[in-house]
Order: C-alpha cells, then structure tokens, then sequence
C-alpha cells in the first residue's frame, strides 16, 4: 500500500453537489479496489495562476489515500473523462514521509544524547542521515 | 569602487564585505517542501515566475533540489504561473 494525494481542480461554476458527486465517485473507485481514504479537503475557490480552458477561478479538492498503482490509475482516468475537472495532479507521499521519519527520529536520538551528557555528533552528521 | 584599481598592500585582505548566505530551509529546519505551500515557494519565484537561482536565494543544493521539484508539482496544478504576461 502507498500513499498518494490526488488534487484535482473542478470548474467554479458548477454545483457545490456536482462537486460533492464526483468526490463520492473517486471515493467509491479507492475503497472499492481496496484503498482507503484518509482525508478528503475540500480546499474551496482560487484563482489560478495561469488560464485553463478560459477559467480563471478553480474548485481545489485534495484527496489523500493509501492506494496502489492500479487504483490511482483508475482515478486518474476517470477524472480524464469528468467533464467538470479541469486537472489533476498524483503525488506519491510515503517515501517522502518515511525520509521525514527518519530525521525525526535521529533529531529525538541526538537530544536524548545530548540530556545525558554525552557530547552529541558533529552537525555533518545530520546532512548524512537525510541522504 | 574600481576594486583593484586601489593599491593595496601586498597580503592583505580585499576592503569589499559580504553577507553569507544561508539556505532558508536549513536555518528554519523545514524539513519538507510541500508543493501546497504557496506563501513558501513564491518566496523563490520572482516577478517573472521563473525559479530563483541558488547563488541568488544561497538555498543549499539538497534543497534547491527540494524546491524545484515542488515548484513544478506547484505549477502543473495551477498553483503557481509557468511564466507571467
């Protein structure tokens, strides 16, 4: 299981419940391959930065999961079809998560070290560590 | 000042003075670049929207790298221009 975020932009204009029914589809599309969703954001209207298909304004949603391959492929094709989006991006989270872990947890070590007494490492060795 | 022009004596250190640079992330311990993040990135992109260089922003190389890469996630959903008008 990886974890992916899926951000997708929905056309201003349409319905709050439009929008509501294509998140209850992506949803339906993860927990039925097996995903599951952790967090749904419905990040509201922005501008965007640049004009797609003539909109100015955008309807962020970000879905946060843990999925496989052939889930996040499934969604990213049926948000290709949606009329309604305007574009989505896929980011893979987790491996970007486990390095953060890691640094965390030799930050912890290296405080703990320093408490009782024992001169703590070098500062290079943290550059090291987040290789 | 015409640096070198001047005479100086032999040995001693050029009169001009530099701030050192330090990388942002590294000093303020961000340990992620989050492409979400629009308030952080848009501080390395300038008005033309293109990504600000290391040797002007002093971001180390492990995150320049970082930042590139969120910088462009940013900008494929809109987040951020590609380039401004």
């Amino acid at each position: 299981m990886r974890n992916y975020e899926i951000m997708f932009i929905v056309n201003p204009t349409v319905a709050e419940e439009e929008i509501d029914k294509i998140n209850a589809q992506v949803e339906s599309i993860v927990t039925s391959g097996g995903g599951k969703i952790e967090k749904i954001e419905k990040m509201g209207k922005r501008r965007l930065a640049y004009e797609i298909d003539k909109h100015r304004e955008g309807y962020y949603v970000l879905f946060v999961i843990g999925a496989n391959g052939e889930i996040v492929k499934e969604c990213e094709r049926r948000l290709r079809v949606m009329d309604p989006v305007i574009k989505y991006i896929t980011v893979r989270t987790d491996e970007e998560a486990r390095r953060l872990d890691k640094i965390r947890n030799y930050r912890q070590k290296r405080a703990a070290r320093r408490d009782s007494g024992v001169p703590a490492a070098p500062t290079q060795s943290i550059e090291e560590a987040m290789q | 000042m015409k640096s070198g022009k001047e005479k100086r004596p032999a040995g001693a250190p050029k009169q001009y003075y530099r701030r050192k640079k330090v990388c942002k992330f590294c000093v303020e311990r961000i340990d992620v670049i989050n492409y979400k993040d629009v308030k952080l990135l848009s501080q390395f992109v300038p008005e033309r929207a293109k990504i600000m260089p290391r040797r002007i922003s002093g971001v180390c190389s492990r995150h320049q790298r970082q930042l590139n890469d969120a910088i462009k996630k940013a900008r494929n959903i809109a987040l951020l221009p590609f380039a401004t008008e």
